[in-house]
C-alpha cells in the first residue's frame, strides 16, 4: 500500500496554488481558474479535488483492468452499440468503488472549509469535472464530462466528484478518445468544487465573434438565471456585441428566452424549467453589467494574450460597479479570423472583392 | 446541370421582312447584334426590359450604339476587369441582353490593377465630371432642337439624321462612362455594408432624398393638378378619355384655356420626353401629350395630392436615421470604412444619378434623329411620318441620298414590318424571361443591380417550371412598408393611365416615365430590378412598398387579383386571385 495521500496532495484551493503548476494538479478547467486568480480576476471560492487524488483512487480502487477489459478490441471504428456497452460497463464499476475514508474525510473537510469562507452551512457548490487536457488545442471535450450545479453537504459533494470521475466514461467521451487515438490514462481527472454563485444572470462572453473570428468586439450571450441552458444550448439567449475600442454597445438583440436554470430547492441542484412569462422577453442586462462582463472577458484575454470565451455570472447581490464572477476561461475555438478586410475605403478593392471576384 | 433554356424559336434569318443580317453591321466595338443563332444558347441572355412593345428596324440603332457600342466600349475604358460590356441578340422585335465575360485570369488581374488606377479620381471629381457630359449633352440638344427640319433639303435632312445619330451614340458613351464606375462604387458598398451586419433593407436609404431633375417633373405635373383641380376642370378631365383631353379642354373654354397655355408651357419645358427609354418609335410629350394628361386625369381622382417636400423632408429624415442607426452599430474602424465609402457613394451618387440622367439622355436623347426620320418620311411622301421608322439604317440612308427611291416594294415592306412589329408586341408577355443557360452567378454590375440578374433572381427563373401554383414570391425588399391592393398588370407604359390609385402595379420593369405612377399605387412588385432599379428608388422615394426582382410576378399574377407586398422582407402574396383570372 502506498502511503495515505496528504491533504495538500489531495486538495488544491483555487487561490493557493501555484499557477506554474495549476493546471497540471487541477486539470484544464480548475487550473486556468487558478491563473485566473493571480491575474486578479473575480473568482468563486473553490478547490479542487487533484489529479493525484483521482489517480490514487483510480488505483485503489484496480480499475485499471475493469477499463482495459472493456474497452479491449474497441477502436477508432468501434461500432456506438459496443462502445455505449463498454462505457455503461466501466460507469457502473466506478461509481460502485468506494472511496478510500481518508479522501472521503480530506474532501469534506475542505468543504467544510468552503461553507465558512462562504459564511454558510452546507454551501451549495458547483462541482466541475477538470480533466487534463480536456480544452486543448487539438482536442476539445467541451461539455462532454459531467458538472453538478447546486450541491450541498459532504456526502452529496461526495458522491458528486465520484459522478464527475465516471463521466470520464460517458459514451461520448469513449467515442471521442478513440477516435482522437487518445488513452484514457492520458486525461486523468480532476474534479472543482466551488462556491455556487446566486446568479441574477449568467452567460459566455468571448473576446472575439465566434462565427465570423473579427477581433474587434466581445460578443456576449446570457440568459435569466444560470449559465447551463445557455451552455448547452436550451435556451436562445440574448445577444449582445460591444466594441473593442471604445466600449460602445454595437448589437443588443432581445432573445424570446423560454428556459431558464434556476436552483430547486427541494431537489437541492440547478434544473431547467420553464421561463416565468414576464422574463422571456425581457432584456436581461442594462448597459453597466455589459461593461462589467466586457471587463472581465478583456482582462482574461489580456492575460493570456489570445481570444477567450469565458463563463460569467451576475451575483444577485451585486452591486453597480463591480466586477462580475468568472467561472470558466479557455480559449476561444472560432473560424478563420476575418481576413483582410481594409481599414480605409477603396472602391476598387470593394468592387473586386464584391461584384469582379477577381 | 446548368440549366439551358433553348432559342431554337427566335433562330431565323428572315427576322423582319426584307432584313439582311449585313444591316446589323453598324461598328460594334466587341460583339455585334445579331439575331439568335444556336451556339447563343451556351451563353445566358435576359429579356431587356426597356423595350416592353419591341423595336422597330430604326429602334435598332440602339442596339448598336448603346449596347453594342457603348456599354462594350466602357467596359474597356474603365475597365471591368472580368467584363467587356453587354451585347444582344434579338428575338423577334424583343432585345436580349448578355454580358460578355474576359475569361483569361492574367487579362483579368491586368484590367483589375487598372481599375485600381482609373476608378478613384473619376469618383473623385465626379461632380466636375458629370457637370462637363451634361453641358456637352445640353449643348448638342440645344442645337438639335434649334433646327427648322423644313428649311432643309432631303440631302441635308440626311446629313442631319446622321449627325443626330452621332450624337445619340456619344450621348450613350458618356451614359455607361459614368454608369459603370458609379454603380461598381455603389454595389462595393451595399455589398460591404451587408457585411458588416447591416440590414440590407436599409442600405438603399443612405443615398435617398436628393432631388432629380425627373422629380422635378413630377412636381410640376402635380401643380398642373392643382391648377386644374383650382380651375374647375376636374369634369372635363373625368368625362374624357385621355386622349380625347386636349380637344375636350379647347371646346369647353373659359378657364380651360389660361389652363391649356401653362400646359404647354410646361411642355416646352419638361416635354421633351418619351414613354420609354430610348426608344426612336415613341413620340414626346410634345409631340402627344396624352400621358400627362392621362397622368394629370388620374391625379385629380386622388383625394389628397402629393406633398413632395413633406415626402421629400421624411426621405431625408429616413436618411439620417437610417445612417445613424447603422453607424451605432459598427466598431470604430467599421465606422471609418463605412464612413469613407458613404462619402464616396455620396459624391458620386448612383441612385441620385441613375434617375437624373433619364432627363439628359434616355428619355429624349432619341428625339433629335425621331426628327429627322419624320421630316424625311414626309419628303419623300411616306404614308405616315413614323413610316421611317420601320426602314433599316441602310434603307433611310439610300432614299435619302436619292440613290434608292421610296417605292412600291419600300411601302409594302414598311406595312409587312409593321404587322411583325404587332406580331411580336402581342408575344411579348408570354416570352421567356431568360433563355440560353442559366450561370450560376453574373459580374456585370449593370445587369447585377439595374436588371436585378442577383443569385435570387436567377435561382427563380430556374425553378420557372412550377411556377403555376406559387401564390408567394419573393425578390429584394427594395422599399419598405406593406401594400395591399388589386393587382394591375402593366407590360407597357401606355397602359399606365389604367392604374387606379390604390392599386398595386405588377410589371416588368419600371422607366423613369412610370414615376408618375407611383405618387398612387399601393405598391409596386416587379419581375427583375435590384436595390437601385428604377421602382426600388423611386418607391423609396414616394414611400411606396416596393419588392423587386421576384422573376415571375408578371407571370403567376393576373390583373384583379387581391395581392399583399411587404417591402420589408421582400415577400409578395396572393392573397384572393380575381375570379375569372381578368379583372
Amino acid at each position: 500500500m502506498p502511503d495515505p495521500i496528504t491533504p495538500a496532495g489531495a486538495i488544491a484551493w483555487v487561490d493557493d496554488i501555484a499557477p506554474d503548476q495549476a493546471v497540471g494538479v487541477c486539470g484544464a478547467k480548475m487550473g486556468r481558474l487558478a491563473e485566473l486568480y493571480r491575474a486578479g480576476v473575480n473568482l468563486p471560492q473553490g478547490f479542487t479535488v487533484t489529479v493525484e487524488a483521482y489517480r490514487r483512487h483510480w488505483e485503489q480502487a484496480g480499475l485499471d483492468a475493469v477499463a482495459d477489459t472493456a474497452l479491449r478490441g474497441l477502436g477508432a471504428g468501434a461500432e456506438a452499440t459496443k462502445i455505449e456497452a463498454a462505457a455503461a460497463t466501466i460507469r457502473a464499476e466506478v461509481a460502485g468503488r468506494e472511496m478510500s475514508a481518508d479522501l472521503a474525510a480530506l474532501i469534506g473537510d475542505a468543504y467544510d472549509e468552503l461553507c465558512s469562507r462562504c459564511f454558510e452551512i452546507n454551501v451549495p457548490a458547483a462541482v466541475r469535472s477538470s480533466a487534463i487536457g480536456e480544452d486543448s488545442g487539438t482536442a476539445s471535450f467541451a461539455g462532454i464530462f459531467d458538472s453538478y450545479l447546486g450541491v450541498s453537504g459532504q456526502d452529496r459533494v461526495i458522491d458528486a466528484v465520484r459522478a464527475c470521475w465516471a463521466s470520464l466514461f460517458n459514451a461520448r467521451a469513449v467515442a471521442y478518445r478513440l477516435r482522437a487515438g487518445l488513452h484514457y490514462a492520458d486525461m486523468p481527472m480532476a474534479v472543482g468544487v466551488v462556491e455556487l454563485i446566486h446568479a441574477r444572470a449568467s452567460g459566455v462572453a468571448f473576446s472575439a465573434h465566434p462565427v465570423t473570428g473579427k477581433t474587434d468586439r466581445v460578443v456576449i450571450e446570457t440568459n435569466w438565471g444560470w449559465g447551463e441552458a445557455v451552455v448547452q444550448g436550451l435556451v436562445t439567449p440574448d445577444h449582445v456585441e460591444v466594441g473593442k475600442a471604445d466600449g460602445r454597445i454595437l448589437k443588443y438583440q432581445v432573445a424570446d428566452k423560454t428556459v431558464v436554470s434556476a436552483f430547486d430547492y427541494a431537489a437541492g441542484r440547478v434544473v431547467e424549467t420553464e421561463m416565468p412569462a414576464r422574463l422571456v422577453s425581457q432584456r436581461v442586462l442594462d448597459d453597466e453589467q455589459i461593461t462589467a462582463i466586457t471587463d472581465a472577458v478583456l482582462a482574461v484575454e489580456r492575460h493570456y494574450g489570445y481570444p477567450v470565451d469565458v463563463e460569467w455570472v451576475l451575483d444577485r447581490h451585486r452591486r453597480e460597479g463591480e466586477p462580475v464572477c468568472v467561472v470558466q476561461a479557455r480559449p476561444v475555438t472560432v473560424n478563420t479570423p476575418a481576413s483582410d478586410t481594409p481599414t480605409e475605403w477603396n472602391p476598387a478593392a470593394m468592387a473586386a472583392k464584391y461584384i469582379f471576384k477577381t | 446541370m446548368a440549366t439551358v433554356i433553348p432559342v431554337d424559336e427566335f433562330i431565323t434569318d428572315e427576322w423582319y421582312p426584307g432584313f439582311k443580317p449585313a444591316y446589323t453591321h453598324a461598328p460594334w466595338y466587341i460583339d455585334p447584334v445579331q439575331t439568335f443563332r444556336k451556339e447563343d444558347e451556351e451563353n445566358f441572355w435576359f429579356l431587356d426590359f426597356h423595350w416592353p412593345r419591341g423595336l422597330t428596324p430604326m429602334g435598332l440603332i440602339w442596339n448598336e450604339d448603346g449596347y453594342n457600342w457603348a456599354s462594350q466600349l466602357a467596359a474597356e475604358q474603365m475597365p471591368l476587369p472580368p467584363g467587356r460590356g453587354i451585347t444582344c441578340r434579338l428575338g423577334g422585335t424583343h432585345t436580349y441582353g448578355s454580358p460578355l465575360p474576359v475569361n483569361d485570369l492574367r487579362e483579368i488581374g491586368q484590367r483589375a490593377r487598372r481599375l485600381e488606377r482609373s476608378l478613384p479620381p473619376f469618383l473623385q471629381n465626379f461632380d466636375g465630371i458629370w457637370g462637363d457630359m451634361r453641358e456637352e449633352v445640353n449643348e448638342s440638344w440645344d442645337f438639335f432642337r434649334g433646327v427648322d427640319h423644313s428649311a432643309l433639303s432631303l440631302t441635308d435632312l440626311r446629313e442631319n439624321l446622321i449627325q443626330a445619330r452621332q450624337y445619340h451614340k456619344r450621348a450613350f458613351e458618356i451614359h455607361f462612362q459614368v454608369m459603370y464606375p458609379l454603380l461598381a462604387n455603389y454595389i462595393g458598398f451595399y455589398s460591404m455594408c451587408t457585411e458588416l451586419g447591416l440590414d440590407p433593407g436599409q442600405i438603399g436609404k443612405f443615398l435617398q432624398g436628393y432631388d432629380t431633375k425627373i422629380m422635378e417633373t413630377d412636381r410640376e405635373l402635380w401643380r398642373l393638378t392643382s391648377a386644374a383641380r383650382a380651375a374647375g376642370l376636374e369634369s372635363v378631365f373625368a368625362a374624357s378619355d385621355a386622349g380625347q383631353i386636349r380637344s375636350a379642354l379647347s371646346a369647353h373654354g373659359g378657364a380651360a384655356g389660361p389652363w391649356l397655355t401653362t400646359f404647354d408651357d410646361f411642355l416646352q419645358v419638361y416635354g421633351y420626353r418619351t414613354e420609354g427609354s430610348c426608344d426612336i418609335a415613341l413620340p414626346s410629350w410634345n409631340e402627344d401629350p396624352t400621358p400627362a394628361l392621362g397622368m394629370i386625369k388620374s391625379f385629380l381622382r386622388k383625394d389628397t395630392e402629393h406633398d413632395f417636400e413633406k415626402a421629400r423632408n421624411a426621405a431625408i429624415e429616413e436618411r439620417e436615421a437610417a445612417v445613424d442607426a447603422a453607424r451605432s452599430t459598427l466598431t470604430l474602424d467599421e465606422q471609418k470604412l463605412f464612413d469613407g465609402g458613404l462619402a464616396s457613394c455620396r459624391a458620386a451618387n448612383f441612385p441620385w444619378w441613375q434617375d437624373d440622367h433619364n432627363y439628359y439622355i434616355d428619355l429624349r436623347i432619341s428625339l433629335p434623329m425621331r426628327w429627322a426620320c419624320q421630316a424625311i418620311a414626309d419628303r419623300i411622301g411616306a404614308g405616315h411620318q413614323d413610316d421611317t421608322l420601320y426602314l433599316f439604317w441602310e434603307e433611310i440612308m439610300d432614299v435619302s441620298s436619292g440613290r434608292r427611291p421610296y417605292d412600291a416594294g419600300l411601302r409594302s415592306l414598311v406595312e409587312q414590318r409593321k404587322q411583325y412589329f404587332g406580331y411580336w408586341l402581342e408575344r411579348r408577355p408570354s416570352l421567356p424571361k431568360v433563355v440560353g443557360t442559366i450561370p450560376e452567378s453574373v459580374n456585370d454590375p449593370i445587369l447585377i443591380e439595374i436588371f436585378g440578374l442577383n443569385s435570387h433572381f436567377l435561382r427563380a427563373v430556374e425553378a420557372a417550371g412550377s411556377s403555376s401554383t406559387v401564390k408567394t414570391l419573393t425578390g429584394v425588399p427594395a422599399s419598405k412598408g406593406t401594400g395591399r391592393g388589386k393587382a394591375r398588370v402593366l407590360h407597357n407604359a401606355d397602359q399606365l393611365h389604367q392604374l387606379s390609385p390604390g392599386e398595386v402595379l405588377v410589371c416588368e420593369s419600371t422607366s423613369p416615365n412610370w414615376t408618375p405612377a407611383f405618387a398612387k399605387i399601393a405598391a409596386c412588385v416587379c419581375d427583375g430590378g435590384g436595390t437601385l432599379s428604377h421602382a426600388a428608388i423611386v418607391g423609396r422615394e414616394y414611400g411606396v412598398p416596393t419588392v423587386t426582382a421576384t422573376g415571375l410576378a408578371t407571370v403567376v399574377i393576373s390583373d384583379g387579383d387581391e395581392v399583399e407586398v411587404d417591402g420589408s422582407t421582400g415577400r409578395v402574396t396572393v392573397i384572393k386571385q380575381a375570379t375569372n383570372g381578368r379583372g
